[in-house]
């Protein structure tokens, strides 16, 4: 009832009319998707200013955010989005290689599929990519990243009071699901010093809605390579080379991969699996297929290797690397 | 003298194929010519969902409809605990249950499903196991439309339903007229931009809890019934079986001597009398011909009804132009189609199907209807790096079928796909591409 005698004193004190809440009101939903109740509270409590009231969400979401959070905290949230950022894959071969995968959950794929969910995914990846050190497929602890700011890729100025955390907070006060941060893995080396040998990072995402770089399977891998400059000198070579590394990693995800080597006829293990690629390579154990390629483009049989990789799929039981 | 041998075949397509969802159909019928007097189903059926945030009320809601038709005596009341059991479906690997709900309205009957998923969904309707003829999508009147609320509009474009109604939930927990306006509006536009009619799609604004709990009749139970009377009102029937043109899928062929060609099948939709023009299409045929006698059970017929299983006579066909996979239809009433486009879900290991994945140009059997012939299958044009796309099971996908031979089909027929004994994937027709 204290909606209704407020509008009506604003009208008669203001003389504003009576559709200029309204109005506003959805201008704010457009302009930040929160709840048509919250949208009115914000502008109640800043006499109808649109400014004002995004400054009076922002600083409302934090706490009503924390609170719908709680709310929602205990809720299983199974469904969501497996997202890779690649920020160097090792470009020419010895550059360094810096990328993070991560798992955003929610509750359902309707959340899951929408583009707001996306882009925090995207967004939390790439901050996990910046903000590693030294690290080797190692899961990056999900409480340090939940704290870390929020970095995009998309603006260039990202606001520095808003964490991984409170970017979550925001969403989940927006879409009414729970949402977390599952886990987090990241890959930085430095540069490689020594020109005979480089390595590439690989992936591949499978059941991408929006966004190539999400799915519900992620794949992330490192290929060693010697005689890096031999390949990348020529645009065909390395084009070819490329092709090479997306069928590497489809492989990976498509199959059921648990390791690289195996000494028997296991086809859990990469190299004994027949390789799906288009071209003469097609059919062959991917083992056998590597060593071809790297005798085609006048490499050493052995030049090419799939050193290690982390596949994970969406809402899966949460391992240890 | 045909009658058993088809009976059998009939047999062995049943188990292969997902029996038609509206079995009670064909019982019906086939009882009335055995009874003097039958039960006459008259009310139309139509399968309805609820989709909508998972706090919004869609379980409160669909216990309130029972509740207010069961005082009608149109259902059986179906309280919260019995249709949230969700969790123990979940385990079981049950995400829709169709059967679960149902209520009858002064003209209709319902069966009312839950729509917890996008992916979930999208294989249930493929599959044949759940199917949405209609929704209601329901939304709070504290938070309005929420961001995922176009995602539950895309679905409903997608699996081509026409036409919504929309329940505004919890509107006594805002007592402001104005804001209820703004999600009448918002809710609109937002129709319109997915192609609905939002201008003239029944919006309902009342509380699922209070027709629940029995108080506040005004926002309660004379809401709950005027979304039914919506309902009622806007959301179009699917044409009934009967009414559709008529379709007989060859099963087996046989020749009698003295009599001539007999084809035998289950008559799929629509009704043909004896003396009636007919077309067989498909397998690279087109011939006109006219059934000259309709025979079941060893008894001579006047009529041949969707569901019956019968054999037919043909005039001046010889036996070898004739084929199992062939269609008798009404002419005219279908194409004989060489290339579509379809959603297809692809089987998991443990439904049975393959363990790895598949790229383009993967060429299994395709078995629709009675009929089975190779098909090629690619991706639709404008498809992202197409040449490189890996399909994996458990997928939902959108391929372009091309048929080895052409086959009588439009959109929404279904078809499995085979592989060394095994079904692969099963889908659903959506955009006819090629005709012969």
């Amino acid at each position: 009832m204290w909606h209704r005698s407020w509008a009506v004193s604003a009208c008669s004190l203001r003389c504003y009319s009576t559709k200029t809440p309204i109005k506003l009101v959805a201008e704010l939903r457009k302009l930040t998707e929160v709840s048509i109740v919250k949208a009115r509270e914000a502008l109640e409590a800043s006499n109808n200013d649109v400014n004002a009231a995004l400054k009076w969400l922002d600083k409302d979401l934090a706490a009503s955010g924390a609170k719908r959070a709680a709310k929602v905290q205990d809720r299983h949230a199974g469904e969501g989005l497996i997202a890779v950022s690649l920020l160097s894959p090792g470009a020419g071969g010895r550059s360094a290689l810096r990328a993070a995968m991560v798992e955003l959950n929610c509750e359902t794929d309707f959340v899951g599929r929408n583009d707001l969910f996306g882009q925090l995914a995207a967004d939390i990846a790439h901050t996990a990519a910046f903000m590693s050190e030294q690290a080797d497929f190692q899961n990056y602890p999900v409480d340090v990243l939940n704290d870390t700011p929020l970095l995009s890729a998309r603006h260039l100025n990202p606001d520095p009071s808003t964490t991984v955390s409170r970017a979550i907070r925001d969403l989940i006060s927006k879409v009414g699901e729970n949402v977390v941060l599952k886990r987090a893995m990241t890959v930085f080396q430095e540069p490689s010093p020594n020109s005979k040998e480089g390595h590439r990072l690989i992936s591949y995402l499978h059941g991408s809605v929006n966004d190539p770089m999400q799915g519900r399977i992620g794949v992330l891998g490192l290929l060693k390579l010697s005689s890096p400059q031999s390949i990348f000198q020529s645009t065909s070579s390395r084009e070819n080379l490329e092709r090479l590394e997306r069928a590497l990693a489809r492989q990976i995800a498509g199959f059921e991969t648990r390791s690289i080597h195996s000494d028997s006829q296991d086809e859990t293990a990469l190299y004994q699996q027949p390789f799906m690629i288009a071209g003469d390579l097609s059919g062959k154990p991917v083992g056998e297929a590597l060593a071809a390629w790297s005798t085609t483009h006048g490499l050493d049989q052995s030049a090419l290797g799939v050193e290690r990789f982390v596949k994970w799929a969406v809402g899966e039981p949460n391992e240890e690397l | 003298m045909f009658a058993s041998k088809f009976a059998v075949a009939s047999l062995s397509r049943g188990a292969l194929f997902p029996t038609c969802r509206r079995s009670w159909l064909p019982s019906a019928l086939i009882s009335r010519r055995g009874y003097a007097e039958v039960y006459n189903r008259a009310k139309p059926h139509m399968n309805i969902g609820t989709i909508g945030h998972v706090d919004h009320g869609k379980t409160t809601l669909t216990a309130a409809i029972t509740k207010i038709l069961s005082e009608q005596g149109g259902a059986k009341f179906t309280d919260y605990a019995q249709i949230d059991r969700a969790p123990e479906e979940k385990a079981r690997g049950i995400t829709i249950n169709s059967s679960h709900v149902e209520y009858e309205t002064e003209t209709r009957h319902y069966g009312h499903i839950d729509c917890p998923g996008h992916a979930d969904y999208i294989k249930n309707m493929i599959t044949g196991a759940a199917q949405m003829d209609g929704a209601i999508i329901v939304v709070s009147a504290t938070d309005g439309q929420m961001p995922q609320t176009r995602e539950h509009l895309l679905l409903a474009r997608q699996v081509g339903i026409k036409r919504l109604v929309v329940f505004i939930n919890k509107v006594d927990m805002i007592s402001d007229p104005e804001m209820l306006e703004l999600v009448d509006m918002e809710m609109r536009d937002l129709l319109t931009q997915y192609n609905f009619d939002g201008e003239n799609t029944p919006i309902v604004m009342g509380s699922a809890l209070a027709a629940l709990e029995g108080r506040d009749d005004a926002t309660g139970a004379s809401k709950i019934k005027e979304l039914v009377a919506a309902c009622d009102a806007w959301l179009e029937l699917p044409p009934r079986d009967l009414e559709k043109p008529f379709c007989l899928p060859v099963e087996d062929v046989f020749s009698i001597s003295g009599r001539g060609t007999v084809a035998t099948g289950r008559v799929e939709r629509g009704v043909a009398s004896k003396g009636t023009e007919v077309e067989i299409i498909g397998l690279g045929d087109k011939i006109k011909t006219t059934l000259t006698g309709i025979e079941m059970f060893h008894k001579e017929l006047d009529r041949a009804e969707a569901g019956d299983n019968l054999g037919v006579l043909l005039r001046g066909l010889k036996r070898e132009q004739l084929s199992r996979g062939h269609l008798i239809i009404a002419p005219g009433s279908m194409k004989a189609v060489k290339k579509f486009q379809a959603q297809v879900y692809v089987l998991t290991k443990d439904e049975g199907g393959r363990y790895t994945p598949f790229m383009a140009n993967y060429r299994p059997q395709l078995f629709m209807r009675t009929a089975d012939v190779t098909v090629g299958l690619t991706f639709p044009p404008g498809t992202e790096n197409a040449e490189e796309k890996m399909v994996m099971p458990g997928d939902n996908v959108e391929l372009i079928c091309d048929l080895g031979f052409d086959l009588g089909c439009e959109v929404g027929t279904r078809f499995t796909l085979r592989e060394g004994g095994k079904t692969i994937g099963t889908g659903i027709v959506t955009k006819i591409l090629e005709t012969v």
